[in-house]
C-alpha cells in the first residue's frame, strides 16, 4: 500500500501524521510525506539550489515525528538520507533515499503550488492508494485557513481519502455502501482503521424503499463473512437513501464516517458534492473516502 | 433443554440469526431445528389440483430445501450439524404460527436486519406471527456475542413473565445478566444512568427499587443473581446506545401494545438480539 501523507505547519497535522505512523506500523506501508509551499514561498527561497523556509522545516519535522512512533530495532523506513530536498522536476524537491538498508520506503517530497491541486498531482504521479491530511475543526475544517483544500482533495483525487480531524477519538466507524464492487483493499483499509481504533464497525446498508438489492445484500454477506474470519462482528444496518442525511447527522459524532464512492455508486449521486461538502466541513467525523 | 425453531430464507438477515443461534448452543442446551417457508403468491399457484398441484408443490419444496441446505452448509465451520430444515408452503406468519403450535416449541429465533427507520420493527410487532406467537421469540439483529444479558424494565411493576421466560429458557446458560430500569427523559428533567450499589441509599430511584427487588428474589429462586442494576433516565437515542454492549436482551410487552410504548420505542433502536416475551 501506498501512503501519500500531505502535511503543512499547522498542529492538526502532527495528528495525521501520528495516525499514519500507526497505519503504517501495522501494514508496513509506502509513505510519502508531502508539503506544498506557496509561489511567494517560493520567491522568497530565492534561486538557492534546495529550498528552505517554514515549509521544508515542517516536512523534516514531521519526518522525525512519523520515525519516533517505531521502537528501536522496529522501524521499517530508513531514517536519514542525506537530508537535502533536491529538485526531481519543475518546482517538485525529494529527498534521495538511500536505496539500501531500508525495507520500506518513506520519501520525502516538497511541491510548489496551490496545494489542493498538487496533492492530487502527486498522488497521480506516485500512484498512491490513500491521500491523508488533517484539518482545522475550528475553522470548518480548513486547511491553512482555507476549507477548499480538503474538500477538493476529497472529491477530485484518484484514490481513496482519509481527512483526520484532530482530537477526534474514533470510538464506532460507520461504512456506507450502496453497490457491490468493494474492493479488497478497502476492506482491508477499514480492518486496519478499526484494529487500530479499537473502535465499532458497522457497515449501513443503502436501501430504497426499506429493501436493499439483492448485489448489495449479497456483498454485505461477504464483508460480513470476510470480518468475522478476522475477529471483528460488524454491525448491519439498513438506511433508506431519503434518510441518509439524518443517519448521517446521527452517526458523525462516532469518529469516522466512511463512504464507499465507486463510479458505480449511486452515493456520487445521493451525495453530492455540497453534502460530502457538509460532512467533511460540518461534522465532527473525521471523512474516508473510498475508491 | 430449549426447543427451538430457527427460521430461515436464503437472505442476509438468515445468516446472522443462523450464526447467533449457533453461538448460543454454544453457551445454553438447545436442540435447533430449521425451517423455511416457501411464499408463494395466489396468482403464482398452477390451474388444477392433485397430482399436478402436488408436484409443483413438490419442486418448490426441494428447490427451497436446497438453498436453505447451501446456507447452513456455508456455516459449517461455526456452526454444529443440523438436521434437514423442515420447509412448507404457504403464507410465512401462518405457516409458522402452525409449526410453532403443532411442536409446541419454547422459542422462536428470527433474523431481522437493523434498520434506522423503526417502521420494519413495528411492521414486525404488528404482524400476525408476533401477535399470537404460543412461545417467546428472539429477534436476532446483529451478529453479537451473547454472552452478557440484560432484563429490561420499566414502569410495569409485573415483571414475573419476563423473569420466568428467561430463566426458562436461558437458565442453564452462564453469563452475566444485568437489570436494566429505563425511561424516557421528558422536557425539563435531568439526565441520569446510575449503576445502583446494594447498599445504596434506599429513598432513591423507589420505583425502580421495588421493581428491582422484585426481579432479583425471582432470579434467587433460581440461584442467580444480576451482576449489576442500573437507573437510566435519558433519550432514547441514548439508552438505546448503552444497551448495545449487550448480546442479549429480554424485555416484555402486552398482546396489545401501543405505538407509542416506551419500550417499543427502545427495542426498535436496539442493534443486538432482543428476546420477545408477551404478558
Amino acid at each position: 500500500m501506498k501512503i501519500l501523507l500531505a502535511v503543512d505547519q499547522q498542529p492538526y497535522s502532527a495528528h495525521a501524521v501520528q495516525q499514519v505512523a500507526k497505519l503504517a506500523a501495522n501494514t508496513w506501508a509506502n509513505v510519502s510525506l508531502l508539503t506544498i509551499r506557496s509561489k511567494g514561498e517560493a520567491r522568497k527561497s530565492g534561486t538557492a539550489p534546495t529550498p528552505i523556509g517554514p515549509s521544508a522545516d515542517a516536512l523534516f519535522a514531521h519526518r522525525e515525528a512519523f520515525l519516533s512512533h517505531f521502537g528501536q530495532g522496529e522501524c521499517p523506513y530508513t531514517s536519514s538520507g542525506d537530508g537535502k530536498l533536491t529538485e526531481v522536476e519543475k518546482g517538485v524537491f525529494e529527498v534521495l533515499q538511500p536505496s539500501q538498508g531500508a525495507r520500506k520506503n518513506l520519501s520525502l517530497r516538497l511541491r510548489t503550488g496551490e496545494p489542493g491541486k498538487e496533492i492530487i498531482s502527486e498522488a497521480a504521479a506516485t500512484q498512491s492508494d490513500l491521500i491523508v491530511l488533517g484539518c482545522d475543526t475550528a475553522g470548518g475544517c480548513g486547511w491553512e485557513g482555507s476549507t477548499a483544500v480538503p474538500r477538493k482533495v476529497a472529491h477530485d483525487a484518484p484514490c481513496s481519502v482519509l481527512i483526520a480531524k484532530a482530537e477526534k477519538a474514533v470510538k464506532r466507524m460507520v461504512c456506507c455502501l450502496d453497490h457491490d464492487r468493494v474492493s479488497q483493499a478497502s476492506l482491508e483499509m477499514i480492518n486496519q482503521m478499526v484494529t487500530l481504533n479499537e473502535a465499532r464497525l458497522t457497515i449501513a446498508g443503502l436501501s430504497e424503499h426499506q429493501s436493499l438489492k439483492p448485489e448489495v445484500e449479497g456483498k454485505l454477506s461477504n464483508i460480513l463473512t470476510y470480518y468475522h474470519s478476522r475477529g471483528i462482528d460488524p454491525w448491519i444496518e439498513l438506511v433508506d437513501m431519503v434518510s441518509l442525511d439524518a443517519f448521517i447527522v446521527r452517526e458523525a459524532r462516532w469518529g469516522l464516517m466512511a463512504l464507499w464512492m465507486g463510479k458505480q455508486s449511486i452515493l456520487e449521486k445521493a451525495l453530492p458534492k455540497n453534502k460530502v461538502n457538509k460532512l467533511i466541513k460540518g461534522s465532527e467525523a473525521s471523512v474516508l473516502i473510498l475508491r | 433443554m430449549i426447543n427451538a425453531l430457527l427460521s430461515l430464507n436464503a437472505d442476509l438477515a438468515s445468516s446472522i440469526a443462523f450464526r447467533y443461534a449457533c453461538r448460543l448452543m454454544e453457551q445454553t442446551e438447545m436442540r435447533l431445528q430449521s425451517i423455511h417457508v416457501e411464499e408463494v403468491g395466489k396468482e403464482s399457484y398452477p390451474p388444477g389440483s392433485g397430482w399436478v398441484r402436488h408436484t409443483w408443490e413438490k419442486g418448490l419444496v426441494q428447490t427451497a430445501r436446497e438453498e436453505i441446505a447451501q446456507l447452513m452448509n456455508a456455516e459449517k465451520a461455526s456452526c454444529p450439524p443440523l438436521g434437514a430444515p423442515t420447509v412448507r408452503v404457504g403464507e410465512y406468519d401462518e405457516e409458522l404460527l402452525h409449526e410453532l403450535t403443532e411442536k409446541s416449541y419454547d422459542l422462536l429465533i428470527e433474523g431481522v436486519l437493523n434498520s434506522f427507520h423503526s417502521q420494519p420493527f413495528y411492521k414486525k410487532i404488528r404482524s400476525k406471527l408476533y401477535k399470537y406467537t404460543p412461545c417467546p421469540i428472539l429477534m436476532v439483529k446483529n451478529l453479537v456475542n451473547p454472552g452478557r444479558a440484560a432484563l429490561l424494565l420499566s414502569d410495569e411493576p409485573d415483571v414475573r413473565p419476563l423473569v420466568s421466560v428467561f430463566m426458562k429458557l436461558f437458565d442453564a446458560r452462564g453469563g452475566d445478566i444485568d437489570l436494566i430500569y429505563f425511561s424516557f427523559k421528558k422536557p425539563g428533567q435531568s439526565v441520569y444512568m446510575e449503576k445502583i450499589p446494594e447498599d445504596g441509599p434506599s429513598g432513591e430511584h423507589g420505583t425502580a427499587r421495588t421493581i428491582f427487588d422484585t426481579a432479583k428474589s425471582l432470579l434467587a429462586e433460581k440461584d442467580r443473581h444480576p451482576k449489576e442494576t442500573w437507573v437510566i433516565r435519558n433519550t432514547a437515542e441514548n439508552i438505546s446506545e448503552f444497551l448495545s454492549d449487550y448480546g442479549l436482551i429480554g424485555a416484555c410487552f402486552p398482546r396489545s401494545v401501543h405505538k407509542d410504548s416506551a419500550m417499543l420505542n427502545l427495542l426498535g433502536r436496539i442493534p443486538s438480539a432482543v428476546l420477545l416475551c408477551k404478558k
